[in-house]
């Protein structure tokens, strides 16, 4: 589980998206230029309303600029059709969410193997990556358990499990610690920073919380659909 | 993980929606099931009655009108004809039970010529014809009444005053059940002539054995073209036109059973397409969550229809087979033998085939409507504020 590449992971530009709703039309990203690099740990910060989750669907391939281009892994995503894209990302995202949305029928590890259905993988080859993924995020004995008998923060690292399965290239989670208390929280930052330098993941990460966003090594700001804040914080510390 | 056992998660998710939708499926299914399985039955009947190079003689006028036992001699001297039997219904009550089971005045030396395909042991062939109150009965009727060969059956008529004290001195096999005992006419008629005259002589219906190689249709013709001239003219059809007039008289029935079918499959579908639209309606975040993570539209119609066919199919099949049990039941009945006189075994055919088809089809229209929803369902708009 490894990615490294100097080119840039991620390309957003000129990007406007605006929603329309009978004669009113809402801009609610204006213009907006971004690049990450492989290896990226971006933080996205900002109030509500000011687009950072519509920023965040444009780049995980969930949604298509009104104009300008949104290019990951060098797919332009605004020119793939739905089911290319949905192909697309069982193979280049993994997603982690606020509230896990683990399936609840199905145990950990078949949570966890649930991508892995999307590939051509061998089961053996899923059976492995599974157990790897799990052992990652440090919950292979509780690999037969159901989300029901699962804590939030081990559902939320068996989230995390299922994102990095498939070892996608990049990874976005929307406010993972959102719904956590301060312990598992701070665990799953934990976890979230390994894989970004232990496993060189690319990971965008909406939050509004400011320590979860120090965590990273780059923080944005959005205000109104623009980019007013652009941090390097891992340069800033040297 | 196959998407299958995902699919069965599913079904199992809401274990008392499932199981209430399931059992309405099933509870209609085996109605239809001995529906149609009773309209199988008329159509077996008839290829069996085809086998025998038989016909039936009525009097022309209907059931109720008499064929005077005159005819049947005269018959069984027809060119072509075997032999010939008077075949005439009692209807008495045995252990003050009514109608528990079918019982026939027939000639005891023509009736296993006439009806070849049923076997008897000579010795008891040979008491049933030589003994004036003996009667033979079908081998599952014997064993369901628990009757001995010697043992006494006392038929009180229900239509006339006369009372039969039959002993029971042979048990032959047939290939269905009839559900039948059969004794002699002579015993019978002798006497209705002491006690009600007018009823006597009446052979009743004339089934009669041809020829193998006589064309029985021209048969038909040639015995009603005997009696054309007589007071009791007669009105003869093959075995198998015997059977399809009775099956023609349920024909509004049929028609009607086949409207309430339906009826019932529509109720059916709307019942699982509610199940399935609450349930996808339940997991409105959890498709979005599929979708994101990488399922297609195409997997997410095929979950969602698969979970319906399931749900459909396993209801389905539960009630085919409990309808089908039904059936056997039925045809065990001393008392409908004459309704079910074949087992399931025998009733095997397509029609079967096509009740699996309506229980599948009824899972796949029900979840037509919830699975196209699930598919285009917008990712965004599903999760919300996740992502």
């Amino acid at each position: 589980m490894s990615e490294s590449s100097n080119d840039p992971v991620v390309v957003v530009k000129d990007v406007c998206k605006e929603y329309r709703k009978n004669d009113n039309v809402l801009t609610v990203l204006h213009n907006m230029n971004l690049e990450l690099a492989a290896g990226d740990y971006v933080s996205l910060m900002g109030p509500s309303g000011s687009g950072k989750s519509t920023l965040l669907n444009l780049i995980a391939g969930l949604d298509k600029p009104t104009s300008g281009g949104v290019f990951v892994c060098g797919q332009d995503l605004g020119r793939t059709s739905q089911s290319q894209l949905s192909k697309w990302r069982s193979r280049h995202v993994g997603f982690i969410f606020q509230m896990y949305n683990l399936i609840p029928v199905l145990t950990a590890y078949e949570n966890v193997e649930l991508p892995l259905t999307l590939t051509p993988l061998k089961k053996s080859q899923r059976v492995q990556q599974v157990k790897t993924a799990l052992e990652i995020v440090g919950l292979s004995d509780r690999m037969d358990h159901y989300p029901r008998q699962l804590s939030g923060g081990q559902e939320q690292r068996v989230s995390i499990a299922r994102a990095i399965a498939t070892d996608p290239t990049l990874i976005v989670a929307d406010e993972p610690t959102g719904d956590l208390d301060a312990k598992s929280g701070g665990e799953i930052l934990d976890l979230m920073h390994r894989l970004n330098e232990e496993f060189k993941k690319t990971i965008i990460m909406v939050t509004h919380d400011p320590k979860a966003a120090a965590r990273a090594k780059r923080n944005l700001n959005l205000l109104d659909g623009r980019l007013v804040n652009d941090s390097d914080l891992a340069n800033a510390e040297h | 993980m196959h998407l299958f056992k995902y699919i069965w998660r599913n079904v199992m998710r809401n274990k008392l929606r499932s199981l209430l939708t399931i059992s309405s499926v099933a509870v209609s299914l085996a109605l239809m099931t001995v529906l149609f399985g009773y309209l199988s039955l008329q159509t077996v009947v008839q290829r069996e009655a085809a086998k025998y190079d038989r016909v039936v003689v009525l009097n022309k006028m209907g059931f109720a009108a008499p064929v005077p036992i005159a005819h049947v001699d005269k018959i069984k001297k027809m060119e072509g004809v075997v032999t010939a039997s008077p075949y005439s219904w009692f209807g008495g009550k045995y252990e003050n039970q009514p109608f528990l089971f079918a019982q026939f005045g027939v000639d005891p030396d023509a009736l296993f010529e006439v009806y070849s395909e049923y076997k008897i042991e000579e010795s008891q062939l040979a008491k049933f014809k030589s003994t004036k109150n003996a009667c033979v009965a079908d081998s599952r009727l014997a064993e369901q009444m628990e009757w001995q060969i010697g043992d006494k059956i006392p038929l009180e008529g229900s239509f006339t005053t006369v009372n039969l004290d039959l002993e029971l001195v042979g048990i032959y096999e047939a290939p269905q059940n009839t559900g039948s005992i059969f004794f002699n006419w002579y015993y019978l008629d002798e006497l209705l002539k002491e006690s009600v005259p007018a009823m006597s002589g009446n052979a009743g219906s004339v089934p009669v054995k041809c020829k193998v190689d006589s064309e029985v249709t021209l048969m038909c013709e040639s015995i009603d073209a005997k009696f054309s001239n007589s007071e009791n003219a007669t009105l003869t059809r093959t075995e198998a036109a015997f059977a399809k007039m009775f099956a023609d008289m349920l024909g509004d029935v049929q028609l009607f059973i086949r409207i309430i079918s339906l009826a019932v499959v529509f109720a059916l579908t709307l019942v699982t397409a509610t199940s399935m639209a609450m349930s996808m309606r339940e997991r409105t975040t959890e498709v979005s969550v599929l979708k994101a993570i990488g399922f297609s539209r195409q997997r997410v119609l095929t979950m969602v229809l698969g979970e319906s066919a399931m749900i459909a199919m396993l209801g389905g099949i539960l009630g085919i087979a409990a309808g089908l049990g039904l059936l056997n039941m039925l045809s065990g009945v001393p008392s409908l033998a004459q309704f079910f006189p074949f087992p399931v075994s025998q009733l095997v055919g397509m029609w079967m085939l096509g009740l699996v088809g309506i229980a599948g089809g009824i899972g796949i229209v029900s979840g037509i409507v919830p699975a196209v929803l699930a598919s285009n369902q917008s990712v965004i708009d599903g999760l919300r504020q996740v992502v």
